[in-house]
């Protein structure tokens, strides 16, 4: 099924149950949380809205006019149908109950910490007791604590991807640093390099806060598209588009995407991912700005590519590239 | 920011009334009819992304150029597409037609389209709709009268409202179904 049926479907779902008499406030917080998710998920329940509307003109047929000469109900037929419908329904529910559920060990025990890392170079994917997946990029160290109750994530290093279970019940916390982001179900990353923090969200809002210890603190909510950088106290929000925050996140294809930078940022990033680390060994070279997608274990054809097409000198040793105008 | 008031009935005014033309645009360029639905949805989801700092002057304009960007931007991701056409959809999305809203209909009108549709569904699904708008039904009552599960219910409208609203749009009134649960019961001898 792709995503975008799934998302109508459930569109669909939350329109007629908000049609339904036992609608609860509850209920209708928790189609607010939904549709605030995404603007795909606006868009799809906006336009069935819209369109299941205009479907009410039918109530001036009133009650027990035949509708259409084609109308065949056959009532029999329907409930046998039905039964097997049921029964297809409850055997396709199965995973999604498991996805969905609050504590799928059964009991209420405290889960154990667990602990995640990643080589310089390598990437990992793990997943969480909630169904949740994150993705450790490289030189990256994390702990987790998922149980029937809370949902915590410490990124003590580096840098991770996070796709998280909608649990309204449960917030997804992560502490990274200075800050604390805060979710109940969406796709983002979360960066640390030294005291500054990273943001990139491409689904959903995120919360960026400096934790339950400091409530007075700026407290900054991004959304799709967007990027926030947070050092010290303050946090700097930029609205992007998807496809650059994406960009942002081509490292989980092991690939480096630089759009206008300079020669000192990206041999930054690449340093990040290899032992042999680039230098640069004047200014005139460092403010060289450069574009492109490169493989970010691959220092060598990126050097070679960096002398073909912008003419730098560079120097290989088995230690070190060296970079000058 | 625009809020979601004002957002959610701009586009319901300016964007869904287009949405049968959207759809012409997207089968002339696209050659996998099997994907409409879900390129409508993603334009959709980037009108609304870009729509929400400030409602755009020319509604038309920038649904078309959305999509065609869109469908530029797709081709390119899955690598299957010549440069004649991302020329042709470029070219394409200067038509004129495109940017034509459904002309304003009258209620007899809409009764008459909703009344189509209804026809269309399939059958079960048909006497769940009308439980629902004709009688004002909920999906309790409408399983009781019916003798069938809430679920099974649920089932039948979801299905119904995707139908109704992509007729009532301008579209075929044909819907997709994907989920195991619907294979599963066509292979049970369902009918429709």
């Amino acid at each position: 099924m792709s995503d975008a049926r799934h998302i109508e479907e459930q569109a669909a779902q939350w329109l007629l149950r908000s049609e339904q008499p036992d609608w609860s406030e509850d209920q209708s917080a928790r189609l607010r949380e939904w549709l605030d998710q995404s603007y795909s998920h606006k868009a799809a329940f906006w336009r069935l809205e819209h369109g299941w509307k205009k479907a009410d003109r039918l109530a001036v047929l009133g009650s027990g006019a035949s509708v259409s000469a084609q109308r065949t109900p056959t009532f029999a037929n329907w409930r046998r149908l039905a039964i097997a419908a049921s029964v297809a329904l409850m055997i396709a529910l199965v995973p999604t109950y498991f996805i969905a559920s609050r504590d799928i060990s059964g009991g209420g025990q405290q889960a154990a910490e667990q602990q995640f890392s990643t080589a310089l170079g390598s990437r990992k994917t793990v997943a969480l007791a909630d169904g949740s997946k994150v993705e450790l990029n490289t030189a990256t160290i994390g702990r987790a604590l998922v149980n029937d109750r809370r949902r915590e994530f410490w990124l003590d290093r580096g840098e991770a991807y996070f796709d998280i279970v909608h649990d309204a019940a449960r917030p997804f916390v992560i502490y990274a640093g200075t800050r604390t982001v805060t979710v109940l179900g969406t796709k983002f990353s979360v960066r640390r390099d030294g005291d500054r923090v990273t943001v990139n969200v491409i689904q959903g809002r995120v919360k960026v806060d400096l934790g339950p210890s400091r409530p007075d603190g700026p407290s900054t909510t991004i959304g799709v598209g967007d990027t926030a950088v947070a050092d010290g106290d303050s946090t700097i929000v930029a609205s992007r588009s998807l496809e650059q925050v994406e960009r942002a996140m081509s490292w989980r294809q092991g690939m480096l995407t630089f759009d206008n930078a300079t020669l000192a940022d990206a041999a930054a990033e690449f340093n990040r991912y290899n032992a042999r680390k680039i230098e640069i060994l004047d200014e005139q070279a460092a403010q060289t700005r450069i574009g492109g997608t490169f493989e970010a274990n691959n220092v060598d054809a990126f050097a070679r590519l960096l002398r073909e097409a912008y003419g730098v000198k560079v120097e290989v040793d088995p230690g070190a590239v060296k970079i000058s105008a | 920011m625009v809020d979601d008031e004002a957002l959610g009935a701009w586009f319901c005014d300016a964007i869904l009334t287009r949405e049968a033309s959207l759809m012409r645009f997207i089968r002339r360029n696209w050659r996998d009819a099997a994907e409409t639905a879900d390129l409508r949805q993603e334009i959709y989801e980037k009108v609304l992304t870009g729509a929400r700092r400030e409602l755009p002057r020319n509604a038309g304009h920038y649904l078309f150029a959305v999509a065609r960007n869109h469908l530029i931007n797709r081709a390119k991701r899955a690598q299957i597409v010549s440069f004649d056409l991302v020329a042709d959809i470029s070219a394409l999305a200067d038509g004129s037609d495109l940017y034509s809203t459904e002309r304003q209909v009258s209620a007899r009108d809409e009764l008459r389209r909703a009344q189509a549709g209804l026809d269309l569904l399939p059958p079960r699904c048909r006497e769940v709709v009308r439980l629902r708008k004709v009688e004002g039904l909920s999906t309790r009552e409408t399983a009781e009268r019916l003798g069938v599960g809430i679920d099974t219910v649920e089932k039948q409208l979801t299905l119904g409202i995707r139908a109704m609203t992509d007729f009532v749009l301008g579209g075929t009134g044909k819907i997709h179904r994907w989920s195991a649960t619907a294979r599963a019961t066509a292979g049970a001898g369902n009918d429709e």
